[in-house]
This record gives C-alpha cells, sequence and structure tokens, in this order.
C-alpha cells in the first residue's frame, strides 16, 4: 500500500509543489510590501492634512514627496517580483497598497494643482531603473548598457478605487479649512466632488463591485461639503469666523471610524 | 492620530483667535506634546505592524509542516518525515523567539491579536506531531517549556535554560490558554483528516483510537460551552462535525468491514465523506 516514492507520479507532484510553494511565497513576499506600502501611504494623508494648519505649506508638501519617494521604491520592488509573471495571479496581493498610494498621490496632486491626476500621470512615475548593478533611478531618459526598464501599470479599477477613496479625504480637507477660515476651498471642493460624483454615477454597477459600496460613501461625502457650503453660505454672514468651528462640530461627524492602521 | 493634532491645534487657536493670528504655533507646549503622542503611537503601530509579518510567517511554516505530517502515514519511513517536522517546528521556534524579543518590556495583551494566528497554529502544529509520535494531546506547560530563548550580550540564542551564562537573558513565551484550547480546537479537524487517509491506506486501528480521543476532546470543551472565547463556539461547531465523521469511519469498518477486502476501503470512504476541507491552502 505504501507509495513508491520514486514513480514518476511522485517526482512530477514535488515539482507542483515546488512551483506552489514559490507562488506562495512570491504572493506573501508581495502581500507585506502592500502592508508597508498602505502604512507609509496613509501616513502621507496623515501629514497633508495639516497643510491647512500651517503657516509655510511648502515643507510639509517637500515632506510629503520625499514619503511618497518611498512609496515608489517599495513598488519597485513589487515591479521587481512581479518581472515574468501574469500580474493578476497576484493582483489581489498589492491592490490594497496600490489603492491607498493612489489616494495619496491624488490628494498630493489636488492640493497643489486644484486637479486630478491622471492615471497616465500616475504610471509615468512608476518607470525604475535596473542596471546590473542594481542600481534604480526614477528618470526613464538616459539608457545605460546591460540596463532595465521595470515599469508598474496601475489598473484602471486601482486607480477608479484610489479616487473613491481620494473623496473622503477631500471631504476632511474641506471641513478642517473651514475651520481655518478658509472659506473659499468648500465651494472649490464642492464643484470637484460633484464631476467626480457624476463621473462614477455614469459607470454605475458596471463596474468593479467595491464601487458600489464607495459610491454610497461618495453620497456621504458630497453631501457633508455641500452641507458646509450652505452653512457658510446661508447662515455665515450671521456667525463671526472664529465661531464657525464650533458650528462645524456640532453638525458634522469629522473622524471617520474606520481611519488608523490596525 | 497626526490628523487629531492638526484639528486640535486650529481648534484652540481658532479659541484665542483674538490674541494671535490664524496659525498654530509650532513650539507651544501643546503641540510639543502631541509629537510625543505621535511618535509612541508610530512606533506602537510599528512593533504591531512588525509582529503581524512574523505572525504570517509562523502561520505558513506551521501549516506546511501540518501537510508534511499527514504525509507520515502514506511512506514507509515515518521516521524521517517526523525528523523533518522537527526541524521545521525548530525554524517556528526561533521566529517565535522574535516575537518574545519584541514584546519584552511590552503588555503583550495591547499586541495579542497581531501574534495570535501564528500562535494557533504553531499550537496545532506540535500538538499533532506529539499525537503523531506519543497518541497523546500534548499539554500547555510541554509547549510553554519548549519556548524558553536564551539572548547572550553577542545575540546567541540556544533553547534549553539550564545554563545560564553572564550577562544572559533568559526569554519567554508564554501560549495563553486560550490560544492553546483554539489550536487543540483546529488539531481535531487534522486528526479527521489522518483517520480517513489512515482507512485508505489499510490501518484499521487508528480509527478506533481517534474515535476515542475526539470523543473525549470534544467533551473537555463541552464543559467549556460558551464561558470560553467567543471563537470556542464555532470551533466546537466543527468539532462535531469531524467527531461525526472519525465515529462514521469506525461504523462502516466495524459493522461494514468484514464484507469488504482492504483495497477496497478506500473506495468506499472516498464515494462517502468528503476528504478535503475546502479552507485549506495558503491564501
Amino acid at each position: 500500500m505504501s507509495a513508491n516514492p520514486s514513480s514518476s507520479v511522485i517526482a512530477a507532484f514535488r515539482v507542483f509543489q515546488q512551483e506552489l510553494d514559490t507562488k506562495h511565497d512570491k504572493y506573501e513576499r508581495l502581500v507585506k510590501i502592500s502592508r508597508d506600502i498602505t502604512i507609509e501611504s496613509k501616513r502621507t494623508i496623515f501629514l497633508l492634512h495639516r497643510v491647512t494648519n500651517v503657516p509655510d505649506a511648502e515643507d510639509v508638501l517637500n515632506e510629503a514627496d520625499v514619503k511618497l519617494d518611498g512609496v515608489r521604491q517599495k513598488i519597485g520592488h513589487i515591479a521587481e517580483e512581479l518581472r515574468g509573471e501574469d500580474i493578476f495571479q497576484f493582483h489581489r496581493a498589492f491592490t490594497p497598497g496600490i489603492q491607498e498610494y493612489v489616494e495619496a498621490v491624488s490628494f498630493l496632486h489636488y492640493i497643489r494643482h486644484r486637479s486630478l491626476i491622471s492615471l497616465e500621470e500616475i504610471n509615468a512615475r512608476l518607470v525604475f531603473m535596473r542596471t546590473e548593478k542594481e542600481d534604480p533611478k526614477g528618470s526613464a531618459e538616459a539608457l545605460p548598457q546591460g540596463a532595465h526598464v521595470l515599469t508598474f501599470q496601475v489598473t484602471p479599477s486601482d486607480y477608479l478605487l484610489g479616487v473613491a477613496d481620494l473623496t473622503g479625504e477631500l471631504m476632511r480637507m474641506c471641513i478642517s479649512s473651514v475651520g481655518n477660515g478658509d472659506i473659499d476651498t468648500p465651494f472649490q471642493l464642492s464643484q470637484f466632488l460633484r464631476q467626480i460624483h457624476d463621473g462614477f454615477s455614469y459607470i454605475g454597477n458596471t463596474g468593479p463591485y467595491e464601487v458600489s459600496k464607495k459610491l454610497h460613501t461618495l453620497r456621504q461625502s458630497l453631501g457633508k461639503v455641500e452641507d458646509a457650503c450652505y452653512t457658510l453660505r446661508v447662515r455665515g454672514s450671521e456667525i463671526p469666523k472664529h465661531m464657525l468651528a464650533d458650528v462645524f462640530s456640532s453638525r458634522t461627524t469629522l473622524i471617520d471610524p474606520e481611519e488608523g492602521v490596525v
């Protein structure tokens, strides 16, 4: 009854075992890198929320740039692991990290340029050089001999989900900017979020299934921002600036309970 | 955390808007206090994240050990497999040593949820190995006795605790009783699998031993009922199913077994019970 250990069937299974173990080990490494990316991107977003509060916004933005460069290095590691592999077999490993990265980089882009970063712009910065000495550079213009160019393409669905998360952060930024006495930002944000919301409504249920949940959250965020604009416009003339923060703290929930690294 | 720091400072300054302008004074004592909070929290979260990573490694290695141990019934030389499993579990104990290092001086229950999955898998693996060798259930004290680590000044870990060179620290990792319980509950699933595969190999003694053993474990868990950790109720349900499958196997052997030649027994079982639990596998 005992199996002959040198039979060809057993040998074939040993090959399968090695292939599967290699694949699972790679998946596990990608999960670990993705968790690091998520944590670093979330910390960048927390940092960016402070822009409205400090006199010198440029320092904060530069610090955020540095953090995001660190995140891009880690995305380079993901690209290394995925070299020669079918990326969709590992997509679920790194998708949370990539969504957080899209959220962070689009938030920074909005603060600087008041516009939505495009998927092409995001992917343009995810180009990595790997020379023989494993010396990565961010630019792709010079191509020394023996160098490999690695790219990481963010998928459109990850981009969409990252942008949906961005709207939650923009809502928070709106409420805190009102608390600081800035009464222009809410109106800009209201228009911007309305456009994003309309875009998502076009997609409806034809996109990835997470989009429906995020569309619901997006409506709530849009509602809060528009409430803020209403309070400012209709009631604003009655209330002195330094009291505005108190009006808002009693009306809207500022802290989203799911924020935080667990 | 950091976000609260920003909002807190803006709120405080809005209240005292008469005295200064709207921007926060970066050297105020409140901001300084918040920076200390930020560092503490970041350190804590980083430690939690490291523990989660170690725990995932422990889970994967323990699961692979269990897969290895299932092969004991199929190969002629069981001792090789058991030694290989010992080596793997020593590797897992090294990683538990790393957890003990991280937890030095900390409140372990603040980080318990980070490492509990790994520790439960380890308990499952080591109790499975112990059962295969000794046909008995390993006790919590025995498990903890092997989780003693030596850390000398040169960071040279040894497994034994008898010799205590100068400047050495003894680190222990205590598996909590609830982790032990949940690990033993998972063990019963593996024992059920071992029972079914041993019948397929023609071994008709193991199922009866296992049936008694699982019945005792099941009775023990019934004493606990709902007074234990909440996961116990779910696992008790699974335990009843496993016990049912093992007792079905014994029934088939005893009552129907005389009718069926040994080499046909495997076919009888493959048509009656599900061998592979769909949740097995590393994801």
